[in-house]
């Protein structure tokens, strides 16, 4: 009886008019655009200098700063209102103040007479901002300090020299960081909701009528209905990882396996998902609606886009209930740093529960009886 | 006579409403038992009863010897079901569609290809076996799914309103179909508006307000209600009823 029905839903997949081109435009669409324009790295961060000291020191530090190519000068004033001015009228992110005396106090040590204002209405582009400066303020001190000068007196004894070292992703590049959680975004789309709309369809056509008064049973029809978006899914997943190679150079760090493993594992869960939200509509826009609900909460909440662990402890909580979650860490930890099964073997468990869940919860709630 | 199907008692509720309300009646062996009823009467909810599509809220009986209540699957095997509403996969070709369903209740390849010669043939069909059914003609639509239905043998066929929407030619030839399937021994259950196809009918029940109110052959009961044709009888009954659509 398989054979019939999987070929049918092969059949019919391929058919339509649409779902063939969307398998394989996403994937490429989401692989090559998302990466470059979900950026949260901050650059062409606008600067006006107000230089009242006007040497050539205040000079270098205003270079110091443009040569990092995060910063545009938009221009360099000595009044203070023009700059704020600027400021407000959203011409520039952050004003660079350096006082009188600068010059001579680098030369004293007293002190450092320098302000940093940001914009912050881009919370995110205002604080990476005014890192980078204070970043720069302090290379140019530095330099100026190992030269011998009274400075480094004048700091009272050690310079505690604390510098990063970046694992796994040595540039931040938040495009490696992506590449995974993108792959986990398509496999929820395909795996999850395509298949409930599948089934949604049928009954709004009636034609599930016709398979509930035949001998088959709830199981075949279901699994035959969802094999081909899983055979579908993988080759997506291969697509996904072509791409990154080709285009990004990125490849896998852990084993292919082990992605192989936790796609299963999430497929469950999405699957089970499908099958619930199908079971709870009876047409197509009740089911697009509970899809959009779940896929705005799973991916605000998963740590795709932000991290977890920035988010307050009660949303900390509710992501232990989300599958997106568990998926997407196990994925960037095993594409990124190569990191084996055992190693997040928490996911796994994590996924399985809500796998078995859903997929209990749907079997229980599918009836071909009324 | 044999009974193929035997129901007493059948209550269907949702909630408060009571769409089929304590019916007994029971259908014999090759006969065509004409299932009438004004909309809402409660039909198609008997019917669907009776496939194993629904669990009746009390009272049971058998279809096919099998138990409606405990063993709605096995009913399943030995009945064929076509439904009101055009249930074929509108996206397959003919032949795929004959084939899906073939499949589906067990035939082999090998079945499944000669039954597809024979049905498309009979039908006069084999012009279309690579059509998509979208585009085939209601008419034709309603023959095929007709003949899918039967595809597997079974012992009873329940049609829910096969005729509906299509030109008196059509149904009438759409009856032979019927014809030429009891005459190999199939009992066919079958729902329908149109009066002149009660007359073809051996029996008929006629619901209202989910009660059966009258079952006799159509000749029994122009008798008893002392009318000309079953439209008189079915108006005098129907019009009883108390229920809205």
């Amino acid at each position: 009886m398989w054979k019939y029905l999987i070929e049918k839903e092969f059949k019919q997949f391929f058919r339509d008019p649409m779902l063939p081109r969307i398998v394989i435009v996403f994937p490429i669409v989401m692989m090559l655009v998302f990466p470059f324009a979900a950026n949260m790295e901050v650059r062409n961060i606008n600067l006006v200098v107000v230089d009242n000291d006007r040497t050539d020191l205040s000079a270098e530090l205003v270079e110091k700063c443009t040569e990092s190519g995060y910063f545009r000068l938009k221009e360099v004033c000595s009044d203070p209102r023009k700059a704020q001015e600027m400021m407000d009228k959203n011409t520039v992110d952050a004003i660079l103040t350096i006082g009188q005396g600068f010059s001579r106090s680098i030369v004293t040590g007293d002190g450092f007479p320098v302000g940093i204002k940001v914009n912050t209405v881009n919370g995110t582009k205002g604080s990476i901002g005014s890192q980078y400066l204070s970043n720069c303020i302090m290379l140019f001190m530095q330099s100026h300090s190992d030269g011998g000068s009274s400075l480094q007196d004048a700091s009272s004894g050690a310079v505690i020299d604390a510098a990063p070292k970046y694992y796994y992703n040595p540039y931040m590049d938040y495009k490696v960081f992506m590449v995974p959680a993108l792959i986990v975004i398509a496999v929820t789309m395909v795996t999850g909701f395509f298949p409930a709309l599948n089934i949604v369809g049928e009954k709004e056509a009636g034609t599930i009528e016709q398979m509930n008064v035949s001998p088959i049973s709830k199981t075949s029809f279901i699994v035959c209905k969802m094999i081909p978006y899983w055979v579908i899914t993988f080759f997506m997943l291969g697509m996904c990882l072509l791409i990154a190679w080709l285009v990004f150079g990125y490849v896998c760090k852990g084993s292919l396996w082990g992605v192989v493993l936790f796609t299963v594992l999430h497929i469950m869960v999405t699957a089970g998902l499908g099958l619930l939200i199908s079971n709870y509509s009876e047409n197509a826009q009740q089911a697009m609606f509970i899809m959009m609900f779940f896929v705005l909460i799973f991916m605000l909440m998963s740590g795709v886009f932000t991290p977890v662990s920035s988010m307050p402890e009660w949303a900390q909580a509710i992501t232990y209930a989300n599958p997106l979650r568990y998926y997407a860490d196990a994925m960037r930890s095993i594409f990124l740093k190569g990191s084996s099964v055992a190693d997040v073997w928490y996911d796994a468990a994590g996924l399985l529960a809500i796998g078995s869940a859903a997929l209990t919860w749907a079997i229980l709630s599918y009836r071909k009886t009324s | 006579m044999e009974n193929v199907i035997e129901i007493h008692g059948l209550t269907k509720k949702f909630g408060d409403f009571t769409a089929v309300d304590n019916i007994s009646f029971n259908v014999r062996k090759g006969e065509i038992f004409g299932f009438l009823g004004a909309n809402g009467a409660g039909k198609t909810t008997a019917m669907r009863i009776l496939c194993g599509l629904s669990i009746p809220t009390s009272g049971g009986g058998t279809v096919a010897g099998y138990d409606i209540v405990r063993e709605p699957e096995k009913i399943k095997r030995h009945i064929g079901y076509m439904s009101q509403k055009f249930s074929l996969y509108s996206d397959l070709k003919v032949w795929e569609n004959i084939r899906l369903f073939g499949g589906i209740y067990g035939l082999s390849d090998k079945q499944i290809a000669s039954r597809t010669e024979e049905m498309l043939s009979g039908l006069g069909m084999e012009e279309v076996r690579n059509s998509f059914v979208s585009s085939l003609p209601l008419g034709w639509k309603q023959k095929l799914s007709f003949s899918i239905a039967m595809i597997h043998d079974p012992r009873i066929v329940f049609l829910d309103e096969p005729t509906g929407g299509v030109d008196p030619e059509t149904r009438r030839r759409f009856w032979e179909l019927i014809y030429e399937a009891t005459s190999k021994g199939v009992t066919v259950f079958v729902t329908t508006h149109y009066m002149d196809e009660a007359e073809y009918c051996d029996r008929v029940s006629i619901m209202v307000d989910g009660r059966i109110e009258a079952l006799d052959s159509p000749g029994e009961l122009k008798r008893i209600y002392g009318v000309s044709d079953m439209d008189a009888v079915f108006r005098m009954l129907a019009g009883k009823a108390r229920r809205e659509e």
